[in-house]
């Protein structure tokens, strides 16, 4: 064997490992009751901020706590030790990296997706047409 | 029907200009392919004709694309509403200066400034690819072909092919069949079209006119070595093409570098993520080509030498513009919107992106494996000590790196073929990116460094063929010098992490080794100079970035308030005008202010007067040092935006950013305003006020007055009340309230005592003779105003800046020292 074809041999045995660390190293969309199950295992849920109860932020220790609802309507408590994002209110959906506990689930991250970033904002708005005369 | 006011002769030209662009690239493929199809004997016989057909169609393609551009910046200049691309980016108030952000902004804007840079290359090529002209700018028209076709904006049946960014509102396909699209003066009715959306206020600053146009020229001297390679392949010119390609790919990896470097900078500048790369996949995507690049670049050099051995360069060239392409479809086709935060908007035009992405994929790879068992091979095999050996090691090791990043990136795609909605549904969950995606990559990125770096810094002293023994004792000193002063920083940073470490050694190494080459081997020669500058300034970006984001430093640590589960973390909490410790600094947040988009605050830094240890610092002698401005952007359209503010040293960037704030103007959030307590007085009567003071009515003095001579009724007047406040401790504060009354309407003002926390109003004269109405309130004692700041420092960051203009120095004087040759060549 030559040795170029030693060291294709090679590279395509690490890019199988980088393959393969990489899939370890992903984590998966869960919910809630997934989440609960592979405790203490980091994942990711996509979920909406329940507003109907109370979302509390103490400055001073930076601690957000809330309610969020996951995709199959479980609800869970969040404790998320960063300062909160602004506008956390209206985000329409919010993507929580953490892992589930006894108590509550923990975020260590949290994307927000804000609904009129693109949408209704972007809307003509013919509202405002001027009293048509045929 | 005509429309007033409406360009709509504009917009027609505007789409006339597009289909102009793509019919001549169109016919472009046409005429230079004849080339291809005619036998041998044709060939020479046509060979002019068929030039100067070609060329010609490439004229008309290029007026139309530069008529294209021309209209669309007519059409934003004029601030043309009615066309959706003007509304949708920009606007009135928008400074012009940003007219090119807005140009760019959207993505038929972005897909024209990638096809424009392509056009300008093309003709490049035209002027010096002599015999390479036919196949280059054959495959080049059709690369056009596909961008152009992005931006036609027709319908066939059901299926939408390209955006137009000359389409007008009312035509929009959410518009069509509306009541106000028949109004013959909907612009003059409609009052939402008299100005645009504007430009995004995150992108309305100078990065957003320069990184673009850089980026897509990267982007897009990516495609020419990827043009040579298969022209090199159809005309059985095996190895050849590495001459012509190699200059170009020298340009392409130092304007690409640039570009992704560009917008590390920009993130870094403008944008709280907490440093210049955060392996966002929208930045991953474009580094990725960048690396094949870099790795095609060296097999090239080998191939050039060996006059054989072409396959593993061809392939490389190939996957690097088909990386772009891959590239271009992962930012634009909205695929990566749960993992990004700033991929594109979907427009719709993904059976478009992944047709234009398979035909070449499909096409090239096809001629690669047709031709493959032609490829001239190695006629010996390569010592252990010779430069191409280790070269294709470095190379492989490139493309290792690309590959992982670019599985990591590709989550998303991945999760529509083998998710649980996928075309094969093997997984139960859909897969998420690594939660920790900075721990992921330098897991696995820092030993291919590591591998490439030591490479590079010992590559320059080895030769082609083999190296002699001795001249291994040339790297000697400077692998001396490097242990010594990587033992030092290593020692000195307290960087023991053992990857670390290892990465600063060979970093260290790269630099002295080709510092040592510069000076003692090239001595300074600048046309071949290239290669141990671009290894210099590519090992001074590692060292850079491996001590500014390995000793990166949060300063802002809370000590004071520590939740029980969980750890200090990095927000200090700063009430206004309070001065706060926070180590090497004191720190004081002073004031804030509305200007523009932003709310700025005012943070000053303090430092100590000859202190030097915490204990020290205890009775501290403050001494203002500098004072930063971060800011929060209110930003309506993507969310409100904390932008950083760094104080630059020569040796570490202190970098802080907002975290939280109240945005409520400063006045209204602090405390609020209790109860009006109302007191009727006359002069000389005094009163009790908040169980704390006695209010005291002096005299009122008439300042104004007029009298309606026929109804006798007062006109004007103007008073003003006299009045002490005493205060417990005997102290007196004189205060005097306006009031004025105009016919019947009377004026009144609030008067605020700041330091006594009350304001006072007097409401006019009362009905009782010769009393006066007078309102009083006192401020809560709330909690004062307050932020919340994040700080960090960078220190010797600008090592990592150094190393990126370094690196694309060497990368352009490698270029020069090709095109220099060539030009001397021609002269004999």
């Amino acid at each position: 064997m030559k040795k170029t074809q030693i060291v294709l041999l090679l590279v395509i045995s690490i890019m199988i490992g980088a393959l393969l660390v990489t899939l370890e190293d992903a984590s998966v969309y869960a919910t809630f009751e997934i989440a609960d199950r592979q405790k203490p295992e980091t994942v990711t849920v996509v979920a909406k901020v329940d507003l109907a109860s109370p979302i509390n932020f103490d400055p001073k220790t930076t601690l957000l706590t809330f309610n969020a609802i996951d995709k199959d309507g479980d609800s869970r408590s969040v404790v998320y030790n960063q300062p909160k994002p602004s506008d956390f209110e209206r985000s329409e959906e919010i993507t929580l990296t953490g892992h589930s506990t006894d108590l509550n689930f923990v975020a260590t991250e949290i994307l927000m997706k804000c609904p009129s970033k693109y949408t209704d904002d972007n809307e003509l708005d013919t509202t405002g047409i001027y009293s048509v005369n045929f | 029907m005509d429309y007033i006011g409406e360009h709509s002769l504009i917009s027609f030209l505007g789409r006339a200009s597009v289909a102009l662009s793509f019919a001549g690239a169109l016919a472009t493929v046409f005429f230079y392919s004849l080339y291809f199809f005619s036998s041998s004997e044709k060939k020479r016989y046509n060979h002019s004709g068929i030039k100067s057909a070609g060329r010609l169609s490439f004229a008309f393609h290029s007026i139309g694309v530069l008529g294209t551009i021309g209209i669309l910046f007519t059409a934003l200049f004029n601030h043309w509403f009615e066309f959706d691309y003007v509304w949708r980016h920009s606007s009135m108030e928008m400074p012009m200066k940003y007219i090119a952000s807005c140009f760019w902004e959207g993505q038929e804007g972005s897909f024209l400034l990638w096809t424009t840079w392509h056009v300008i290359l093309g003709w490049v090529l035209v002027g010096t690819a002599k015999k390479w002209e036919f196949g280059t700018l054959m495959l080049l028209a059709m690369v056009q072909v596909f961008l152009t076709s992005l931006l036609l904006g027709i319908y066939i049946g059901d299926l939408k092919i390209g955006s137009s960014p000359f389409i007008l509102i009312r035509e929009l396909p959410e518009n069509i069949g509306l009541p106000w699209t028949e109004l013959r003066d909907y612009l003059i009715r409609l009052p939402s079209l008299r100005n645009g959306q504007g430009l995004n206020p995150l992108l309305q600053n100078y990065w957003m006119v320069i990184h673009p146009p850089t980026l897509f020229l990267g982007f897009a001297s990516v495609t020419i070595p990827f043009l040579f390679a298969l022209t090199g392949i159809l005309e059985k010119k095996y190895y050849e093409w590495v001459i012509p390609a190699l200059p170009w790919t020298f340009f392409g990896i130092s304007i690409l570098g640039t570009g992704v470097l560009m917008g590390g900078a920009w993130a870094y500048e403008a944008l709280s993520f907490g440093g210049f790369w955060a392996w966002d996949p929208v930045e991953n995507s474009s580094l990725v080509p960048w690396l094949t690049l870099v790795a095609a670049g060296h097999l090239m050099m080998i191939v050039k030498h060996k006059k054989s051995a072409p396959a593993s360069a061809l392939f490389l060239t190939i996957l690097s513009f088909l990386l772009v392409l891959y590239s271009t479809f992962l930012t634009r086709s909205g695929i990566l919107g749960e993992t990004s935060v700033h991929a594109f908007v979907d427009l719709g035009l993904n059976g478009q992106l992944i047709t234009f992405l398979g035909f070449f994929s499909i096409g090239s790879i096809f001629i690669y494996l047709f031709h493959w068992k032609n490829f001239p091979k190695s006629p010996s095999e390569e010592a252990f000590s010779s430069r191409e050996f280790w070269m294709f090691i470095g190379s492989m090791t490139l493309l290792i790196s690309a590959a992982q990043i670019t599985f990591s990136t590709s989550i998303p795609v991945l999760n529509k073929f083998i998710g649980p909605e996928g075309i094969l549904p093997i997984l139960v969950n859909p897969m998420a990116p690594p939660a920790d995606a900075a721990k992921h990559f330098n897991s696995l990125q820092i030993p291919l460094a590591l591998v490439i770096t030591s490479l590079l810094a010992i590559g320059p002293f080895l030769r082609w063929k083999e190296t002699p023994n001795a001249l291994f004792n040339r790297i000697l000193p400077s692998f001396i010098i490097s242990i010594i002063i990587s033992a030092l920083c290593i020692w000195g940073l307290e960087l023991f992490n053992p990857l670390y470490a290892a990465l600063l050694f060979v970093s260290i190494f790269g630099v002295f080794s080709n510092a040592d080459y510069w000076i003692r081997i090239v001595r300074g020669r600048w046309t071949t100079s290239g290669m141990a500058l671009a290894h210099l300034g590519f090992s001074l970006v590692l060292v850079g970035a491996l001590i500014s984001n390995g000793k990166k430093e949060a300063i802002s640590t809370n000590a004071t308030y520590i939740h029980e589960d969980f750890p200090s973390n990095e927000n200090i909490l700063l009430p206004l005008n309070d001065t706060v410790s926070m180590y090497p600094y004191y720190v004081a947040w002073r004031n804030e202010r509305t200007e523009g988009h932003n709310r700025v605050f005012d943070v000053d830094f303090y430092e100590t007067e000859g202190a030097s240890t915490w204990d020290d610092f205890k009775r501290p002698e403050l001494k203002p040092a500098f004072t930063l401005n971060p800011f929060i952007q209110i930003n309506a359209r993507m969310g409100n935006v904390r932008e950083p503010s760094t104080k630059h040293f020569w040796n570490r960037d202190v970098y802080t950013y907002i975290s939280y704030a109240d945005l409520r103007p400063l006045n209204e959030k602090n405390g609020d305003w209790s109860e009006p307590m109302e007191a009727v007085l006359e002069s000389g009567e005094e009163v009790f006020l908040f169980n704390e003071y006695l209010l005291y009515c002096d005299t009122l003095n008439v300042q104004n007055a007029s009298i309606n001579q026929n109804s006798g009724e007062i006109e004007h007047l103007d008073l003003e009340l006299d009045l002490i406040l005493k205060s417990m401790n005997g102290g007196e504060t004189n205060l005097t309230l306006p009031y004025h009354l105009d016919g019947n309407e009377a004026q009144t003002s609030e008067i605020e005592l700041e330091e006594k926390g009350l304001k006072f109003r007097f409401d006019g004269v009362a009905t009782a003779e010769g009393k006066f109405n007078i309102t009083a309130w006192e401020k809560n004692n709330g909690d004062p105003p307050f932020v919340l700041l994040q700080a960090f420092i960078f220190p010797y960051i600008n090592l990592l800046w150094l190393g990126s203009i370094l690196m694309g120095m060497g990368t352009l004087l490698a270029v020069w020292k090709r095109v220099y040759r060539a030009i001397n060549e021609n002269k004999k």
